[in-house]
């Protein structure tokens, strides 16, 4: 087994270029790839110590994965490691743009159950939600390139803004579909 | 004379001594053992040619102890010595298992151990549930030993994907007290989809729809080149082909008016609603006898008295579905696991739901044993090359406990495992040298609605001002789903670890409603306002319509028409009493729908009133 570094950066570990776009069929198959040599599988009938190693390494190849699957943990990991300070806590937002388009989707989401047909509303409601990551993904990536962090801070509040809704709807979603 | 044999250099005349590994499927109703030979997996049969060992154990008068066949033929002449379904008990408390819907008519006694798990009352003594599972596991291993001939390396055992950390730890403690080395906790789902060998095909989204004896399971996987990923996972841990026999004695006592009846009567009654419901497979009616009682049961009836049940099942699997962020035509198969997908209603409703054929070739019985028997065959290192990983997720998120009696949730449900957290605490007071730390596992906000796992106490944390120590909580959990718990102070490096050793507080029907009312409920848990809110309303409306009942009920609905709605504000006043947010907005909705037509009526007959009063007016 490899040496086993918790320090390592997730984008070497998984061999793809640290950057906000990214190749997820690349990134996934090399996760594969990784976790054939790691998982703890590999050593059912290994010492305790190897088995040991295996569940600390093959979780941190997940931890990496996840971190980088997702958009909006792979933005505030790349922020992390540019040094800049991710905590949402001090964050106001001055884009009164977005904060009408933040309106307009609360209002939408509060307004699902009133729809005739409320699961096609909800198929409304996530596109119009993945329509807003979208931009915002493209805002972060821009910024990110041209190191411009506030710049890139911002898109990824608004991110996680957006993550946050995505949450109410699919609570809503819940309710309204009775799963 | 003998020809000599010259062997290449470098190698044994022998061929590569393979290690002797089997699969266990150890189930709710029924146990199997499967071994690779011949690079192909079969479950291994006994000396009288039976596949299937019935999870049964039977505390003889002489002393004995049998196991399978030979325990149930006991059965009905000694049902309090005789154990069945013990798996409904593992890692579970007397408060759990009481409370669950299946135990309620258990022939044998269970005693009370509070915190600590349930066990159960026999002429051999105070029998631990883990302790019948580890009688079946004995059993299983020594056929595979007879069979194959040799000592076992080890074994894969199989458990639903459903089970928590007491469930999995009580499933390996059996293991260790039979003797059997654990190679791997496999979850039953996964171990199907082994079975089905789906993962030669390049790329694709399955769903595995496992209904046992007593539980029910729901994966999604995505298999590629021999990755097996587990998206999501849910069910219900209370919910098998068991509840339909139940479903059937319960009719069949509502249809005689039997009353108290006695053990062996119980035993007997869910024997012949067992046997009902397989002869529905092919008959349209049978009869259900008990004594000189006999009830006829056609398939129609059995359907509905089992849809409900089904619909748990469908609304698991929505669930399932959206957790993995798939719909429903995503899905390339759905592999049918468990005896009671035999049932055709089973079939017919997943058919539908899922828009497609759910593959049946391989026997759903067997099918988990034989998966488990492939995956142990290459986890001692007889299968080389092809080797498949398989990723398995969490079931139930992990949480600590917070100020207020909140969860904080450390490792949310579905993550790939293993896994290992993080998380950093401080103390809240000048000088303070202990922290308690509660571990407890499930979706709800309210530490009391989620299982208590594990309370520990991290003590020797140097005198500091509040806030500037800093205790780093690590959960690790590994491949088997186990949980362990090490937390650090950070600054001085002081060290607690624990292997969880869980609190038996939970029952299988907590689980099941945790997990649903986590969904159902997450907005009262999040906010006491909005169940008061719709409280407010359902109140409204229930005063504005029994005014308006009393006032023209008479006159303008039909006797039928009036009972209706009042059945419907009945259930509506229950709910708003018990329900949860969701379900009150339901019922709300449900009675105005069907005040509707009152209401129309009402409006008219006010609307001729003032024309007619105008008219007189004009007059």
């Amino acid at each position: 087994m490899s040496v086993f570094n918790p320090q390592e950066n997730y984008f070497a570990l998984l061999a793809v270029p640290q950057a906000y776009e990214l190749d997820i069929s690349a990134l996934t198959s090399s996760y594969r790839a990784l976790q054939r040599e790691a998982h703890p599988d590999r050593f059912a009938s290994g010492s305790e110590r190897d088995l040991r190693m295996a569940v600390q390494q093959s979780s941190f190849i997940n931890e990496a994965y996840e971190t980088l699957v997702s958009p909006t943990r792979r933005a505030a990991y790349l922020l992390k490691l540019a040094g800049v300070n991710s905590d949402m806590s001090s964050t106001t937002f001055q884009d009164p743009e977005f904060l009408m388009q933040q309106m307009q989707l609360r209002e939408e989401l509060s307004e699902l159950q009133d729809a005739k047909d409320p699961e096609q509303a909800l198929d409304v409601f996530y596109r119009d939600l993945d329509q807003a990551a979208k931009s915002q993904k493209e805002a972060f990536s821009q910024s990110y390139n041209q190191q411009q962090f506030d710049l890139a801070l911002a898109a990824y509040a608004k991110l996680q803004f957006l993550e946050k809704l995505r949450s109410e709807a699919e609570l809503k979603e819940s309710e309204l579909l009775d799963y | 004379m003998a020809l000599m044999q010259i062997s290449e250099p470098g190698q044994t005349p022998e061929p590569h001594q393979r290690k002797l590994a089997v699969g266990i499927d150890l189930g709710t109703t029924n146990s199997l053992v499967a071994s690779v030979r011949n690079a192909h997996a079969d479950t291994l049969a006994d000396l009288g040619g039976e596949h299937l060992l019935p999870s049964a154990v039977y505390y003889a008068e002489t002393g004995e102890t049998l196991v399978g066949a030979a325990a149930l033929a006991g059965a009905s002449a000694d049902p309090s010595n005789t154990l069945m379904s013990v798996k409904r008990f593992m890692g579970r408390s007397f408060a759990d298992c009481t409370a669950a819907s299946g135990a309620k008519m258990l022939p044998y006694e269970l005693l009370d151990q509070g915190q600590d798990m349930v066990k159960i009352r026999t002429r051999a003594g105070d029998i631990s549930p883990v302790q019948v599972s580890a009688e079946i596991l004995r059993s299983l291993a020594a056929r595979a030993e007879e069979t194959l001939g040799g000592e076992l390396t080890g074994a894969v055992i199989t458990v639903p994907a459903y089970f928590d950390d007491a469930q999995r730890q009580a499933t390996k403690d059996a293991a260790k007290i039979a003797g059997i080395h654990v190679l791997r906790l496999l979850n039953e789902p996964t171990a199907a989809a082994v079975a089905y060998g789906l993962d030669q095909q390049d790329e694709m989204a399955i769903a595995v729809f496992d209904l046992g004896g007593g539980t029910f399971d729901i994966s999604v996987l995505q298999l590629t080149k021999g990755v097996f990923e587990v998206l999501s996972t849910g069910g219900d841990s209370a919910l098998g082909g068991d509840d339909f026999d139940h479903a059937i004695a319960d009719w069949f006592v509502a249809a005689t008016g039997l009353e108290n009846l006695d053990m062996f009567q119980q035993r007997s009654l869910l024997t012949a609603a067992r046997q009902a419901k397989e002869a529905l497979s092919d008959a349209e009616t049978v009869n259900v006898v008990l004594g000189d009682l006999s009830q006829s049961l056609s398939r129609e009836q059995f359907n509905s008295l089992v849809d409900p049940l089904i619909d748990t099942a469908i609304r698991a699997c929505k669930r399932a579905l959206r957790d993995a962020k798939l719909r429903s035509e995503d899905i390339a198969n759905v592999v049918m696991v468990g005896g009671s997908t035999r049932v055709p209603r089973v079939r017919e409703r997943v058919a539908q739901w899922f828009g497609r054929e759910p593959l049946v070739d391989l026997d759903p019985d067997r099918v988990v044993a034989l998966g488990a028997a492939l995956q142990a065959d290459q986890l001692v290192g007889n299968r080389s090359g092809d080797e498949m990983l398989l990723l398995d997720v969490i079931p139930l998120s992990l949480g600590i406990e917070t100020m207020g009696g909140l969860t904080e949730k450390v490792i949310h449900r579905n993550t790939t495992i293993p896994v290992a957290m993080a998380q950093e605490f401080t103390t809240f007071k000048d000088g303070q040298t202990a922290m308690a730390i509660h571990v407890v596992q499930g979706e709800r906000e309210l530490v009391e609605d989620c299982r208590s796992l594990a309370r520990f106490e991290l003590q020797g944390i140097p005198p500091m001002v509040a806030g500037a120590a800093r205790i780093k909580v690590k959960f690790q959990v590994d491949a088997d789903g186990l949980l362990q718990v090490f937390a650090t102070e950070e600054s001085t490096g002081v060290e607690s670890h624990i292997a969880v050793k869980p609190a038996y507080g939970l029952n299988d029907t907590d689980i099941a409603d945790m997990l649903k009312s986590s969904w159902e409920a997450a907005a009262d848990d999040k906010d006491a306002r909005a169940l008061r809110e719709q409280q407010i309303e359902a109140d409204s409306l229930l005063q504005a319509l029994s005014a308006a009942l009393l006032q023209d009920g008479e006159a303008m609905l039909s006797e039928a028409e009036q009972q209706d709605l009042l059945a419907k504000m009945e259930t509506l006043h229950h709910e708003r009493e018990q329900g949860t947010v969701a379900s009150i907005a339901k019922h709300i909705e449900i009675v105005g729908k069907a005040s509707e037509l009152f209401a129309e009526r009402r409006m008219d007959a006010s609307i001729n009133q003032a024309l007619a009063g105008r008219r007189v007016d004009e007059l």
